[in-house]
């Protein structure tokens, strides 16, 4: 098991590293008037342009700025935000900002685990019922109709109807409601779609006819048999989301003002502020390794004939 | 309070239809204006808090080095320049209590007020006096090439010896300059650069050439407000990264500073004019569209909120109807820019030809052009002009827009497709052959990558290829135009293409010349025309058509070597028409749009036509102002106006 992880943990510090340089050397093919808000393309002439490029050593050559990005986050400096907050130090952005995605994150992914896993098995108990067709609506609701549309009406008339504020306010608790609830609405949709296909999938196994036929309650085998072998494929994403709910939503945080992380790295990446991608892609590559990393691992603790050595 | 409303309502009525009907008892309707104002604001309730709103986030509160424009309303309210615009935009003491110019206004003389602190986030007053070295550090600070300023052009090219300070400075650090260090290079400011304390309180700016509109570059330029140069330095780069990190001597502070979420501004309790600082509060929440603060303006979430055009239709005949009020005024217009040496070679024989140029100008229907921004009133933001009308007034008062030939360019209706089509068949018989055939012209493909490759046949229809972003508004007035210029030109005679781009417009279109046609927009920033002008001569930076005007250039500098403010402005006037109506750039609306809803009293805080909005003297009331109301006051406040600029 310790090799496992060695070769794995290897195998991953190598992906960081491939994501990581081919998206900083990716960064320095975009055009140098990027690095410049309209206003200021217009203000400044070309030379003035070059001072400030030099000044944040962007005219450097490229393998210069990677040797340098990484001896400063060795000695614990993520650099600053060159363009969308402009000389704002980048550990001091992303302190500010993930408490505040990973809370409504987390809250909405347990909501989400709670409530979707609890209508997953109401749907399989009632399979073909009214019951299994208003989950199947709702479902379809959330995934077929455009986001925008729900999350707005949401906002604007359940607002409205509940007397609940239309903006996310640090220090009003009742504003943080809707936000989670609109944040939780697609993973109770996910868990409950899948959590019923895998059920109902498992439910045809010849196993568990056998264990029908020898007398066992339909609820025991639903509850020790079917949930246990379909929430497998489930568990194994469950540590990768945990470790991504950073990541926020762009859409929702918008919508509500909530000071996210969401959209950052779109932003970022649209106002080519160099260090703030390379920071965030770093970070959600590490995540991203690690969160399929304990996924594999649970997996295997949660079923122990599932090995992922070949001596085991 | 309904009743009191009610009689407001028909006394405002009441005044807008005496004014337009009695034109010649000028008098008697000032007075009756007077006193209707007054009933308005009779019996009106005010509070202390204003709750308001910014969309899109404060990135750094760097006065010298931020590029983004909302960070200035911000910083207006925080930091005060040396004179401020009064309710009526004249010009009165602030920082400086007095100030003189020489006869040819290139030396500026600053008396500054006298014991005066800078306080911190906490409103507390720090060990540092504000003084006249504040200003001057100001200066010191923007001309190290190393601290980033931004927008450095009008003010490193206006004071003496900034220029050459800069480059110094930036030479060394590039090595190109080795015969002396960086310090000795820093130490010669005092001595070269035209901005001089002489003595704690008064600072003396030595400008390179006359600057009659000094005081409003002050009001728009940040890089002329003051700083504590020890505090900065100790700073370094966190410098105004958050509210803790720089210091205040305005009429407030912040107090309160959320990234990306809230601002609180507090009254500065120290602040040399606070007797006139009605409100204790102004608080920000970050709303990043226009349907929520509207909704939480019906709320009472927010004191202020703007209504996109199409929502006015929407919301006539509801409560919020009646108080609905029309933007003001927008100093920044939007307008066509030409290729004039790009690869497509049949646009560009056609485009530096006086007769096509004019034919497109000719084609456009303005007004329907404008429908789509401002669909209830299309005609309140048509501009045919590059500088605004009500931006630059001569020292009788006379709108810079009315001089001719500037104003026949202004007043002049540029909807003609007959006379379109008559300009676009004389320009096809000075560049076509019988044939069609457009002479000097072969068949290639134009390589306008990333955004666009097509092959040109040399021949009619001439290709235009107009660029521009992916933005739906953008793509539905393309439409319109395309439609508008192949219908009155002739589709036999031009082929439109539309193609928009995602991504950064000037990076990829219009700086490296792929477009024919391309749509942008230009401010005029300070009273002055030349703010705008001298950028679009041939050598100038804002030239991205690259077109080659000797004539005009010519005349900008006959108006910048003009003895009096009033040459000057003439002499522009004819630059302007020259370059407005020959068509080598095409104005045809301005970026004004929209309505808004406000519980502030109109016309209570500075009119600041080239910087930002001020809090100061600003009232608000506890219920939303009616349109009928806002009349009653601006048509007083009209009046109240043209007097304060005429005893100027």
């Amino acid at each position: 098991m310790s090799r496992y992880i060695l070769r794995r943990a290897l195998r991953s510090l190598l992906t960081v590293v491939i994501v990581f340089v081919a998206v900083f050397m990716l960064l320095r093919l975009m055009p140098l008037s990027g690095y410049f808000p309209p206003e200021m393309i217009k203000e400044a002439d070309e030379a003035t342009r070059m001072v400030y490029l030099r000044n944040q050593g962007l005219l450097d050559h490229p393998m210069v700025q990677l040797g340098r990005f990484v001896g400063n986050m060795f000695h614990g400096d993520l650099g600053r935000s060159l363009t969308v907050y402009p000389k704002v130090p980048i550990a001091t952005l992303l302190k500010e900002k993930i408490p505040v995605t990973a809370a409504f994150g987390f809250a909405s992914m347990l909501i989400g685990i709670v409530f979707g896993v609890g209508l997953g098995l109401f749907m399989v108990r009632f399979k073909d019922k009214a019951g299994d067709k208003l989950g199947t609506v709702f479902i379809l609701l959330v995934r077929a109709v455009p986001s925008l549309i729900y999350l707005f009406f949401i906002q604007v008339w359940i607002s409205k109807w509940f007397n609940l504020p239309l903006i996310f306010y640090k220090d009003r608790p009742i504003s943080w409601i809707l936000p989670t609830i609109c944040l939780s609405l697609s993973s109770i949709a996910y868990y409950a779609l899948w959590l019923r296909r895998f059920m109902v999938d498992e439910e045809n196994q010849d196993y568990v006819k056998f264990a029908q036929v020898k007398g066992l309650p339909k609820r025991e085998v639903l509850k020790r048999h079917v949930f246990k072998n379909a929430a497998i494929p489930l568990i194994i994403y469950i540590p990768y989301d945990l470790l991504m709910i950073i990541a926020g939503s762009l859409v929702i945080e918008t919508l509500y003002a909530i000071p996210g992380t969401g959209g950052l790295l779109t932003t970022a990446i649209k106002s080519q502020d160099n260090n703030l991608v390379q920071v965030i892609v770093l970070m959600y590559a590490i995540l991203s390794v690690i969160g399929v990393f304990l996924g594999d691992l649970l997996v295997a603790f949660v079923d122990p004939r599932i090995k992922l050595t070949e001596g085991e | 309070m309904k009743m009191k409303r009610m009689l407001a309502l028909l006394l405002a009525a009441a005044m807008i239809f005496s004014l337009a009907a009695c034109t010649s008892s000028g008098t008697q309707d000032q007075g009756a204006s007077a006193a209707d104002a007054q009933d308005v604001l009779e019996g009106k309730t005010y509070v202390d808090t204003y709750k308001t709103y910014f969309s899109s986030s404060y990135a750094s509160f760097n006065y010298f080095s931020t590029a983004y424009a909302t960070v200035r309303e911000i910083v207006s309210n925080c930091i005060d320049g040396l004179v401020e615009p009064d309710i009526y935009g004249v010009y009165v003491p602030s920082l400086a209590e007095s100030w003189e110019t020489n006869d040819d206004e290139t030396v500026w003389t600053f008396h500054i007020r006298q014991g005066l602190k800078w306080v911190d986030h906490t409103g507390a007053e720090t060990e540092y006096d504000l003084t006249a070295q504040d200003f001057v550090d100001g200066i010191r600070y923007i001309a190290d090439p190393q601290n980033d300023a931004y927008s450095m052009r009008v003010v490193r090219n206006l004071i003496s010896g900034l220029y050459d300070y800069y480059w110094d400075l930036d030479d060394i650090d590039c090595g190109d300059k080795t015969d002396m260090t960086r310090e000795e290079a820093a130490a010669r400011f005092d001595e070269m650069v035209g901005v001089k304390a002489l003595d704690d309180y008064t600072v003396q700016y030595t400008l390179d050439s006359s600057a009659p509109y000094f005081l409003s570059l002050i009001e728009s330029s940040m890089l002329l407000l003051p700083i504590e140069y020890d505090y900065a330095v100790e700073m370094g780069d966190d410098f105004g990264i958050d509210n803790e990190h720089m210091l205040y001597c305005g009429a407030y502070y912040i107090s309160q500073f959320e990234r990306d979420k809230a601002i609180t501004l507090t009254a500065n309790p120290h602040y040399w004019d606070k007797d006139h600082v009605n409100l204790a509060t102004v608080e920000y929440q970050m709303i990043s569209d226009d349907t929520t603060s509207v909704e939480m303006f019906k709320r009472g979430e927010t004191d202020y909120t703007t209504v996109a055009a199409e929502e006015y239709l929407s919301m006539q005949g509801t409560e919020w109807g009646d108080k609905l009020i029309p933007t003001d005024h927008s100093f920044s217009t939007n307008y066509l820019w030409l290729d004039f040496d790009g690869e497509n070679p049949e646009f560009n024989a056609f485009v530096n030809n006086e007769n096509f140029r004019l034919a497109l100008m000719y084609a456009m229907n303005r007004e329907a052009i404008g429908a789509l921004r401002e669909p209830v009133d299309p005609s309140r933001i048509l501009r045919n002009t590059i500088n605004a009308e009500g931006a630059i007034f001569d020292s009788n008062g006379k709108d810079y827009t009315d001089y001719s030939p500037l104003k026949e360019i202004k007043e002049m209706d540029y909807t003609n497709p007959d006379l379109a089509k008559e300009y676009m068949e004389k320009a096809i018989a000075e560049l076509c052959d019988a044939d069609g055939n457009i002479i000097g012209c072969e068949p290639t493909t134009v390589d306008y990558l990333p955004v666009c490759s097509f092959a040109v046949d040399g021949k009619l229809p001439v290709t235009i290829c107009y660029v521009g972003t992916d933005d739906e508004d953008e793509i539905v007035m393309a439409q319109l135009l395309k439609a508008m210029i192949e219908e009155a030109l002739g589709t036999e005679n031009v082929d439109f293409h539309i193609e928009a781009f995602s991504g950064w417009t000037y990076g990829t279109v219009a700086d490296p010349l792929n477009y024919d046609i391309y749509f942008d927009s230009l401010s005029t920033n300070y009273a002055d025309p030349s703010g705008i002008l001298t950028r679009l001569t041939t050598d100038g930076a804002e030239n991205v058509g690259c077109y080659d005007v000797p004539e005009y250039d010519a005349l900008i500098e006959e108006a910048l070597a003009a003895d009096t403010f009033e040459d000057r402005l003439q002499k522009f006037a004819e630059a302007e028409a020259y370059l407005a109506g020959k068509g080598f750039v095409i104005p045809f609306i301005s970026s004004l749009r929209g309505y808004y809803m406000s519980y502030c009293v109109p016309h209570t805080s500075p009119l600041t036509l080239y910087g930002n909005d001020k809090y100061k003297g600003c009232q608000v009331m506890t219920e939303p102002i009616t349109f009928e109301e806002f009349q009653a006051l601006d048509a007083q406040y009209d009046i109240e106006r043209a007097e304060a600029l005429k005893a100027k």
